[in-house]
C-alpha cells in the first residue's frame, strides 16, 4: 500500500507538469486546428531563460520574492517569444493547406532547439536549488515540498484558467473562435487578438512547466523539449485534443500511467506502454475521453 | 550511364584527395562526445589533445612530423560513432583518441581494425579487448578490475547485508553491474535487487519507489552523472536511507552539481581525481591546461586518453617508425612502464591497460572529495 501511494504521490507530481504542457498544444489545437510542435521546445527554452534570469538579473538571489520573480520574467518572455513565433511561423500560412502549417511548426521546433544549443552551448546546465529540500513522512509515503509546489501551483492554474475561459468575455470569444472562426468574426470578434492570446497563455503555461522541470529534476538539457513535448502532445490526444480540461485531465492520467506502469512493469517498458496506450485511444475513441467534437467540419 | 560517369568521376576525385592530403602530417583523430549528455567529458579529451598536439609540435613533432587533430562528434552514440570512424579513417588518420563511452568506442572498433588504425580509448567494458583487435589499447582499467574492487568494499569493508544493483542499458554500465553482482556474490554478499533506468529520463522515482520496498543498506550505481546526480537527489527526496556507491562515471563535478544538498554522504569509486594525482608530469599538464583552457580538466577520464596518446606516439618514436602494427607490438611488449599522467602506462597483450588503483571517495558538505578507502 505504501508503494502504491508512493507512486501516486510520483505521478501526479510529473502528470501535473505534463498537463501544463500540454493545455498549450491542446488551446492552440483548439483555436486554429495546428499541433505546435514547437511547443515543447519553448517549454525547454523557457527552462533555460529561467536559468539566465536567476544568475544575471537576480545576481544568485534564492529568497521566494526572487524566485517569484523568475517565474513571472521567464513566462512574461516566453509570452512575447510565442507571439512572435505565430506572427513569423503560423499567420502567413493560415490561409496555406494544413500540411505547410504543420512543416512550419516543425521548423519552428528545430529552430528553437538548436537557438538554444547555440546560446547556451550543448552541455547539460543545471538548475540552483531554488526550493529547500524539505520532506514529510507520512506513514512510509515520503512528500517533498516541491512535490506540494509544483502539485497545487499547476491546480490553481488551471482552474483559474478553466474560470477565465468559462467564466469571461475574452473566454467567450476563444471559445467562438474554436467553434468557427469565420462566424466569430462575424459577430465581432477579432480572431488574430484571441489567436495571440492563445499563444500568450499557452507559452506562458508551458514556461512554468519548464521551470518546475528545471525546479525538480536540476538538469535541463537543450534537446529535452522533444521528450516533454512528446509526452505533453499524448496527454492532450488522452484528454481530447482541443479540450481544456481533457488536457488536465489526460496529464494526470498519463503521469499516474508511467508511474504504475514504471513501478509495477518495468521503467524500461514505461514509454512503450504510454505509446501503445496512445495508438488504444486513437483506436478505441479517437476524440479522447473528453472530446465530443463531432469529426471535421468541411 | 550517366550515373555511373558520375561515380566514377566522384571515385577518382576522392583518390585523388586523399593521398594529396596525408602527405606531410601525423594525423590524430579525436572521436569524442563533444556535443550531448557527455559533452562535458568530450569537451576535455578534444581540448586536451589539442594541447598535448601543441606542446609536441612546438618541440618539433613526432619523427619531424607536425601533428594535426582530426576531431569527430560522436555525441556517445553508437550510430554516430560508427559514422565518425568511417569519416576519420577516410581522412587518413594513424591513430584515434577516443571516446568517453564504451558504447561509442565499441561500435567504432571494427573500421578502424580493419584500417589499421590505432584507437586508445577510456571505456572500461570488458568486451572493448575481448575481440582480440590488436589495434585497440585501453587507457583506463576493465570494468572488471572495478567490480572486484567495489564488492571487495562492500561485502568485506562495509559489511552491507542487502546490496541492490542499479545501471542504464549502456555497454560500460550494464557490463560493469553484472560484474559487480556476480563479484559481490561470490564474496558471499547479497544481492537483494538488479535493476535498471533508461538513461536521460530524468523520473527515476518509479524504480527508486520499488528499491525502497526491499529495504536496502547500500545502492550500487553503475552508470553515468548525469543521471547518478538525480538518482541521488531522488533517493533522498524518498527518504531511503541506504548508502549510495556509485560506479567511476559519477565522478564529475556535475554530479555533485545535480545532487545539490542530497549530494553529501554519496560515496563514488573511481582512480584519483586529477587535482590530487601526485605525479610531477600530471601536475605540469594540468598546469598546462588551466593556463590554455581557464578551468580544470572535467575529470580524470580526459587524462586518460592523453596517456593513451602519448603511449602511442612514444613507441612511434622508439621505433623510428609511424607503422601502427609495430607500434601496438612495442606497447604490447613494453618492458618498463612509460610514466604518464596518471600512473605507469604499460599494455596487456590484450590492450588493456596494466595495473589498477582504485580509491572510494565520500562526498562531504561542501561538495569536495574525502578519500574514504584507497587500493
Amino acid at each position: 500500500m505504501d508503494i502504491f501511494l508512493q507512486q501516486l504521490a510520483n505521478g501526479l507530481t510529473i502528470g501535473s507538469m505534463f498537463a501544463l504542457v500540454a493545455l498549450g498544444y491542446t488551446m492552440v489545437y483548439g483555436v486554429m486546428r495546428l499541433i505546435n510542435f514547437a511547443h515543447g521546445d519553448m517549454v525547454a527554452a523557457s527552462a533555460f531563460v529561467g536559468l539566465t534570469i536567476y544568475t544575471q538579473v537576480m545576481g544568485q538571489a534564492t529568497s521566494l520574492g526572487a524566485v517569484i520573480v523568475i517565474f513571472l520574467l521567464a513566462a512574461l518572455t516566453m509570452a512575447v517569444v510565442g507571439v512572435i513565433l505565430e506572427r513569423v511561423a503560423y499567420r502567413p500560412l493560415r490561409e496555406a493547406p494544413r500540411l505547410s502549417a504543420v512543416v512550419s511548426a516543425l521548423g519552428a521546433s528545430l529552430v528553437i532547439q538548436n537557438g538554444i544549443m547555440l546560446i547556451w552551448g550543448p552541455r547539460m546546465r543545471i538548475f540552483p536549488e531554488l526550493v529547500p529540500q524539505v520532506y514529510w513522512d507520512l506513514g512510509g509515503v515520503v512528500i517533498s515540498l516541491i512535490q506540494v509546489i509544483i502539485l497545487a501551483l499547476s491546480l490553481i492554474l488551471m482552474v483559474t484558467l478553466y474560470l477565465f475561459v468559462e467564466k469571461t468575455r475574452m473566454g467567450a470569444a476563444i471559445r467562438a473562435s474554436s467553434i468557427d472562426q469565420d462566424a466569430a468574426r462575424l459577430m465581432g470578434i477579432n480572431v488574430n487578438n484571441v489567436i495571440a492570446l492563445i499563444f500568450i497563455i499557452g507559452s506562458s503555461l508551458g514556461a512554468v512547466g519548464g521551470l518546475f522541470i528545471g525546479l525538480y529534476y536540476r538538469g535541463i538539457t537543450f534537446n529535452m523539449g522533444w521528450q516533454y513535448g512528446l509526452y505533453a502532445f499524448i496527454a492532450a490526444i488522452l484528454g481530447g485534443i482541443g479540450n481544456i480540461p481533457g488536457a488536465m485531465l489526460g496529464g494526470m492520467l498519463l503521469g499516474l500511467f508511467n508511474a504504475f506502469i514504471a513501478g509495477y512493469v518495468s521503467s524500461t517498458w514505461a514509454d512503450a506502454f504510454t505509446f501503445i496506450l496512445l495508438i488504444l485511444i486513437l483506436i478505441v475513441r479517437p476524440t479522447g475521453i473528453l472530446g465530443e467534437r463531432v469529426a471535421e467540419k468541411v | 550511364m550517366k550515373m555511373a560517369k558520375m561515380l566514377l568521376a566522384l571515385a577518382a576525385v576522392t583518390l585523388l584527395a586523399v593521398p594529396a592530403l596525408a602527405a606531410d602530417t601525423l594525423k590524430v583523430g579525436v572521436q569524442a562526445p563533444i556535443t550531448g549528455s557527455y559533452a562535458n567529458e568530450g569537451q576535455g579529451i578534444e581540448n586536451g589533445v589539442r594541447l598535448l598536439a601543441e606542446q609536441i609540435n612546438a618541440k618539433g613533432g613526432v619523427l619531424g612530423k607536425q601533428i594535426e587533430v582530426i576531431p569527430c562528434d560522436d555525441q556517445g552514440t553508437a550510430m554516430a560513432a560508427a559514422i565518425c570512424a568511417k569519416d576519420l579513417v577516410n581522412k587518413g588518420v594513424s591513430m584515434v583518441i577516443g571516446s568517453y563511452t564504451s558504447t561509442a568506442a565499441e561500435a567504432a572498433q571494427k573500421t578502424y581494425y580493419n584500417a589499421g588504425v590505432l584507437q586508445t580509448s577510456d571505456g572500461t567494458a570488458d568486451s572493448l579487448t575481448e575481440k582480440g583487435y590488436w589495434t585497440f589499447l585501453r587507457n583506463s582499467f576493465p570494468n572488471s578490475a572495478e567490480a572486484e574492487f567495489a564488492a571487495n568494499y562492500m561485502v568485506n569493508v562495509k559489511k552491507y547485508q542487502r546490496i541492490v544493483v542499479l545501471s542504464d542499458f549502456s555497454t560500460y554500465a550494464d557490463g560493469l553491474a553484472n560484474a559487480a553482482e556476480a563479484a559481490i556474490k561470490k564474496l558471499g554478499g547479497k544481492v537483494v535487487s538488479r535493476d535498471k533506468i533508461k538513461a536521460d529520463s530524468q523520473n527515476f522515482t518509479p524504480v527508486l519507489t520499488n528499491i525502497k520496498s526491499k529495504n536496502p543498506d547500500a545502492i550500487f550505481f553503475a552508470g553515468y552523472y548525469t543521471d547518478g546526480g538525480q538518482l541521488r537527489a531522488q533517493q533522498m527526496a524518498l527518504g531511503i536511507k541506504a548508502d549510495f556507491i556509485g560506479g567511476d562515471a559519477n565522478d564529475n563535478p556535475d554530479f555533485v552539481k545535480l545532487a545539490g544538498s542530497a549530494a553529501e554522504g554519496a560515496f563514488i569509486i573511481n582512480v584519483p581525481s586529477p587535482d590530487v594525482l601526485p605525479y610531477e608530469i600530471a601536475k605540469t599538464f594540468i598546469a598546462d591546461y588551466q593556463k590554455k583552457y581557464g578551468e580544470m580538466p572535467p575529470s580524470i577520464w580526459g587524462l586518460m586518453n592523453i596517456d593513451g596518446m602519448r603511449a602511442i606516439i612514444h613507441a612511434m618514436e622508439q621505433n623510428k617508425s609511424f607503422d601502427t602494427k609495430a607500434a601496438a607490438d612495442y606497447l604490447h611488449n613494453m618492458a618498463e612502464p612509460l610514466p604518464g599522467i596518471t600512473g605507469p602506462i604499460a599494455f596487456a597483450k590484450d590492450g588493456n591497460r596494466k595495473g589498477g588503483a582504485y580509491v572510494v571517495k565520500r562526498i562531504q558538505a561542501d561538495g569536495s572529495y574525502a578519500n574514504e578507502y584507497v587500493q
